[in-house]
């Protein structure tokens, strides 16, 4: 996974200036990073992460800039040549003996028009005489040449400005820095994983499609949800039905085959069942070793999607939308991927081509598994488009969520009665019948068969409950989440929800508060008088209790917040500012398995003092 | 059960209940949690009839009643005999039969040997349950283990570890390198994250390398992570990092991340290069140079770019290991400190008219109900100095004031009948007042400084001749990424354009299903 920038990688350009560009990276193009130059493609593909890539002027007869890449004595070698000046009273560890030595980097001198150095880094008064205004038009000129990388023009720049010399070191490198990163042509690629695209789409993008979650959340969400890798896959045998067997012929739902199955709310576009895949190990296709899997003319490891012809869109449009001619056999092709993708995933050994899957063969795992619960008919996990996987595309190219994620409505998990899907039986044909038929109405056939097999294993196995965990970061009230989701949950199984403000939760906590728990349990609610346990299970809530009060353990809300530091000698010192907005909160808990009948306390402790010393009560 | 997942750690798969001799984690009130392993009840034991027991303050719990019940089950207490046991409690409060982990370190020996010898071949006492008192038993996972483990040194709690793995991109299938593993609380959650099944035998799967130079600790880890099925999962190597390295048996873990959780992360750093560092540190000696003048092996992945975090308290550690970073090649090198708080929830009572209960605020609770009573007040005063007397009127006036229970008498048989109401409907205490959050009293300002950074890959003049002749340039056609004002133009109108189709298409998708449901209904 992202060892090199594979083609049709999608990537994140993070550039000089802090900003952070994410495309695709197709073979045989050209990017442009706008006002710091353009280079091909070709260049950065097969080639590291992380690395430092600086656009070199261009040649005589080329239109485009090569790049070479920065090596890191360049990029810190401000840095080191500060360690280096006396009176820095923070020194490097083994600064004298460092293990690599500071290069004279040109770039941190200021030099006047003969090339005398003026000013070296923070140490050096600016002479008067080097004080010079450039005009917009020489910076535009001189960007234009691009000589040397900018550096001039950054060298240039802080002559010119007057007041420098009154400024204080500190001011001045701050000064410096910003010049630096507008005007320096260097940029990196990274991958495009979680931390990096909710980065992107919290700070450049639009953060409200993600309900402003960050990485802390994103984090502890995770964590308190104990979202991790469920168990190897385990697919259902094929039933092998023919197509006259109806409803009777569909696999039941073999509940000691579920584990490891997380249920999940998520109005973040998709953000959040990105994360919980990266955590149980179902976002990323396996990647070919290189060399083993040799690619054709330098182009097909990852998809290229459907449509190239919008390279410019930040939005990956992959994989194909769906077309009306996509309809027939649709499905069809989609079952031939996931055989393929099965197939690829066992030990990558090539197996037996297996026979096509029949039409009531489910194709999920019934581990490791992730189930979207969605408030409209279909989910909206449009930032999955990021990892190549598109929930809407009938016919889909291999992806592991195509055989881990599940998704249903609300009314399929509630009243799936009123679901047309659901509650339709399953077509029959007879194959002389079918033998009959034109091959569009014979694939429609099949594709309504299959369809039906999959929301009834769906919702069947969601409503057996035994989830390990919920995970929720939603625009719904979370109490209504709650009331139908804590029934699905095995005992024991934590429960995560994010916020990005604190009041939604805050009515959550209340509903398991100490009172409302007390009252619960000592028989003083009416209303539950002679409720089995299940039945309590089951609450519907009224106004006094919107849930049971007895499902959940340990409820408690936290926030967290990072606050970064700048690290640089004699002016290290935390950021000045950061991003406002949601902090974000967390609600966690465990489901309970309530004793039947009444439940007292065992006495009453005054004062937490008192209770750690006393020790086991007489 | 297949044996194939028998021996699956209870932190990865707890099963659907509670196991004999595994971990479970007894939550006794809100923060305050035990760690057990649950014994099946083969006799007497420790003088007690019914098999081992935990005794707490919320009742006396026998193993025997938490065992094979599903896992959040709440536990009723027993009814058990404390008293007439033959042998003196060695603690109080907790059972020290079990090998729980709350009590101190040294006791554990002494314990597990508590725990092999009375099985005496004496029936079980069925235990019976007690009036009151009750537990929840929960399965362990790292966030449990995290809050109730045995601390031998200082710990990484959730609110940094969660951050820092999200970071350091340890996930199923990762290779993780932790140094020093102290107490294993981050070891727990490292392993959680990398996991992707348990190896077979030569296969390579996601693994943490953990290393700890302190002796017991690193007898006492090896102990824990055996009992808690994750001994395949991590290796425990018991060594001084900073001058070994981390290499084990001589071969290279090939780390994907590193966490170091050291007092001098900066004197293990150079171990973690790519290749060998030119110069070592003045404070680097003996041992390694040794072993690394025969042949140097990166303990790092060379097939991708390495994550690693450390973790340090103090400023000063920060600058010396960001410094080293820089000199061996690390960058995106990024500082920052968690903040995190807890917020409890609970209702805001204030008014005249509340239950005298505790946590009620009987004052008014706006200036209306501050005014109706003062006007009753005013009457009553009127009324009373109507009326002959010998005139200490001061005296009633602050009485009235002094008492909230003589508010409540007043305004119960004053004017205001509303409120009357509403006492006797009975509004149920804990829906009244109004709902708010707050931090806990005491709050961790800070934990430690997490520096992050990267080491690229290593790549070198004939793999960029080999990628540059495998991916030729020269036939670039289109330009992505920011283009001129002209070209974006057009590729807007045509986005649009494309837009309006689908939302065409979207459009007859919803007749269709209209069309659908109305034929199903029909
Ligand atoms: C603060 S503790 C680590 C706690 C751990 N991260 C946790 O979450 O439980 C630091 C540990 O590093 C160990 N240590 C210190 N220097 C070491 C070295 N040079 N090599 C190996 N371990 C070392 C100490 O013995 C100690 O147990």
């Amino acid at each position: 996974m992202h060892s090199v920038i594979r083609p049709n990688a999608w990537v994140a350009l993070k550039l000089p200036s802090g900003s952070t560009k994410v495309l695709q990276i197709i073979p045989n193009t050209t990017i442009s990073l706008g006002k710091y130059g353009a280079f091909p493609s070709n260049l950065v593909i097969g080639r590291p992460y992380h690395l430092t890539f600086e656009l070199e002027d261009k040649l005589p007869d080329e239109n485009f800039s090569r790049i070479r890449v920065v090596t890191t004595n360049e990029l810190y070698a401000e840095v080191f040549a500060d360690e280096a000046a006396p009176g820095c009273d923070t020194p490097a560890a083994g600064a004298n003996d460092a293990v690599i030595s500071a290069t004279d980097g040109e770039e941190f001198r200021l030099v006047d028009d003969k090339g005398n150095v003026i000013a070296r880094s923070n140490h050096e008064v600016i002479d008067d005489n080097a004080r010079q205004t450039l005009t917009q038009d020489e910076i535009e000129e001189l960007k234009r040449e691009g000589n040397n990388a900018g550096k001039d023009v950054i060298a240039k720049l802080l002559l010119s400005h007057t007041a420098l010399d009154q400024k204080t070191s500190f001011s001045l490198a701050k000064y410096k820095l910003l010049k630096t990163k507008k005007y320096i042509r260097r940029f990196q690629v990274l991958p495009i994983d979680v931390a990096t695209f909710a980065h992107w789409q919290l700070e450049e993008r639009d953060s409200s499609k993600i309900m402003d979650m960050r990485a802390e959340m994103i984090g502890l969400v995770g964590c308190w949800g104990n979202v991790h890798f469920g168990g190897d896959e385990v697919l259902l045998p094929d039933p092998n039905a023919s197509t006259d067997q109806g409803d009777e012929a569909c696999l039941p739902v073999d509940e000691s085959l579920l584990r490891g199955r997380w249920l999940v709310v998520d109005d973040t576009c998709g953000l959040l069942v990105a994360a919980m895949a990266e955590r149980m190990g179902v976002l990323y296709e396996a990647e070919e070793v290189e060399g083993e899997t040799e690619e054709q003319n330098g182009t097909a490891t990852e998809r290229t999607p459907a449509s190239t012809e919008n390279p410019n869109e930040t939005q990956p449009n992959a994989p194909a939308p769906p077309e009306p001619t996509a309809q027939q056999g649709g499905d069809t092709e989609m079952l031939d991927v996931l055989t393929k993708a099965e197939k690829r995933q066992s030990d990558g050994k090539p197996k037996q081509q297996k026979p096509r899957p029949s039409d009531f063969a489910i194709p999920y795992s019934q581990t490791n598994s992730i189930t979207v619960i969605h408030g409209a008919s279909q989910p909206n996990l449009s930032l999955l488009n990021y990892w190549g996987f598109d929930i809407t595309s009938p016919n889909h190219p291999p992806h592991p969520l195509l055989n881990h994620l599940l998704n249903l409505t609300w009314l399929q998990l509630l009243k799936p009665e009123l679901d047309t899907s659901y509650s339709t039986p399953p077509l029959t044909a007879s194959p002389e019948t079918l033998a009959s038929w034109k091959p569009s109405r014979r694939g429609n056939f099949h594709r309504k068969r299959r369809r039906y097999a999959r929301i009834r294993h769906i919702v069947d196995s969601t409503r057996a409950g035994n989830f390990s965990g919920l995970v929720c970061a939603s625009t719904m009230d979370p109490i209504s989440i709650l009331r139908h989701a804590l029934p699905l949950l095995a005992g024991g199984a934590p429960v995560a929800i994010y916020a990005p403000t604190v009041e939604s939760l805050a009515a959550v906590s209340d509903c398991f508060s100490v009172p409302r728990r007390t009252a619960w349990v000592s028989g003083s609610v009416p209303e539950i008088e002679g409720l089995s346990n299940e039945e309590l299970e089951r609450w519907q809530g009224n106004e006094q209790f919107p849930l049971n009060p007895t499902l959940l353990q340990g409820v408690s809300i936290q926030t967290s917040r990072a606050r970064r530091w700048q690290v640089l000698p004699g002016r290290t010192h935390p950021l000045m500012t950061e991003r406002g907005g949601a902090d974000g909160y967390v609600l966690t808990a465990w489901r309970a398995k309530p004793a039947e009948g009444k439940v007292a306390a065992k006495g009453k402790f005054k004062r937490r003092k008192v209770e750690s010393e006393a020790g086991t009560p007489a | 059960m297949e044996p194939a997942t028998r021996n699956i750690s209870p932190f990865l798969d707890p099963g659907p209940g509670t196991k004999a001799n595994s971990l479970a984690i007894l939550q006794l009130s809100r923060d305050n949690l035990q760690p057990v392993y649950l014994q099946p009840a083969t006799g007497k034991h420790d003088g007690y009839a019914e098999g081992a027991v935990v005794n707490t303050r919320y009742g006396s719990f026998p193993h025997s009643t938490m065992l094979n019940v599903p896992w959040g089950s709440q536990i009723r207490a027993s009814k058990v005999d404390t008293g007439s046991r033959g042998r003196k409690r060695k603690r109080e409060g907790v059972d020290d039969a079990c090998r729980d982990a709350t009590g101190a370190t040294e006791k554990d020996n002494e314990d597990s040997a508590a725990l092999a010898n009375d099985d005496s071949a004496t029936a079980v006492k069925q235990a019976v349950a007690d009036t009151s008192g009750f537990i929840h038993v929960l399965p362990p996972t790292p966030e449990l283990w995290t809050t109730s483990l045995p601390h031998r040194t200082q710990v990484v709690y959730t609110p940094d570890y969660s951050y820092i793995l999200h970071r350091i991109r340890a996930r199923p299938g990762s290779t993780l390198i932790e140094a020093g593993a102290g107490s294993g609380s981050f070891t727990h959650a490292s392993v959680r994250a990398v996991y992707n099944g348990y190896p077979a035998e030569g296969q390579r799967k996601g693994k943490v390398f953990s290393f700890e130079f302190h002796e017991q600790r690193y007898h006492k880890m090896k102990e824990e992570l055996s009992d808690h099925g994750l001994d395949r999962l991590v290796q425990l190597s018991h060594r001084d990092v900073y001058n070994g390295g981390f290499l084990v048996d001589g071969k290279s873990p090939e780390a994907d991340a590193v966490f170091l959780d050291l007092p001098a992360p900066w004197e293990a750093l150079h171990h973690l290069s790519r290749r060998k560092p030119q110069t070592l540190p003045a404070n680097s000696n003996g041992a390694a140079t040794a072993n690394q003048q025969t042949e140097w092996v990166s303990p790092l992945n060379p097939k991708k770019s390495t994550h690693l975090c450390t973790f340090s308290p103090c400023i000063e550690q920060v600058t010396r290991t960001v410094s080293a970073m820089r000199r061996l090649g690390w960058v995106d090198i990024d500082v920052v400190e968690i903040a995190n708080r807890k917020l409890h929830t609970s209702r805001e009572r204030v008014g005249l008219n509340l239950n005298f209960d505790r946590g009620v605020n009987n004052s008014p609770r706006d200036v209306e109900e501050a005014l109706t009573r003062l006007a009753e007040i005013e009457t009553r005063f009127r009324e009373h100095a109507a009326k002959p007397g010998d005139g200490d009127e001061g005296m009633d006036l602050s009485d009235e004031d002094a008492t909230p229970a003589a508010k409540n008498k007043a305004a119960g048989n004053g004017s205001q009948a509303p409120s009357t109401e509403d006492t006797s409907s009975g509004t149920a205490p804990w829906m009244e007042g109004r709902l708010i959050t707050r931090g806990e009293p005491e709050i961790k300002t800070h934990t430690s400084y997490l520096v992050f950074a990267v080491l690229p890959m290593e790549w070198t003049e004939e793999d960029e001749a080999a990628a540059a002749a495998k991916y030729p340039i020269g036939k670039e056609q289109q330009v992505i990424g920011a283009i001129d004002k002209a070209v974006r133009k057009k590729e807007r109108r045509e986005q649009l354009q494309k837009q309006l189709q689908q939302s065409g298409n979207r459009k007859s998708r919803r007749k269709e299903r209209d069309a659908k449901m109305a034929e199903a209904s029909g």
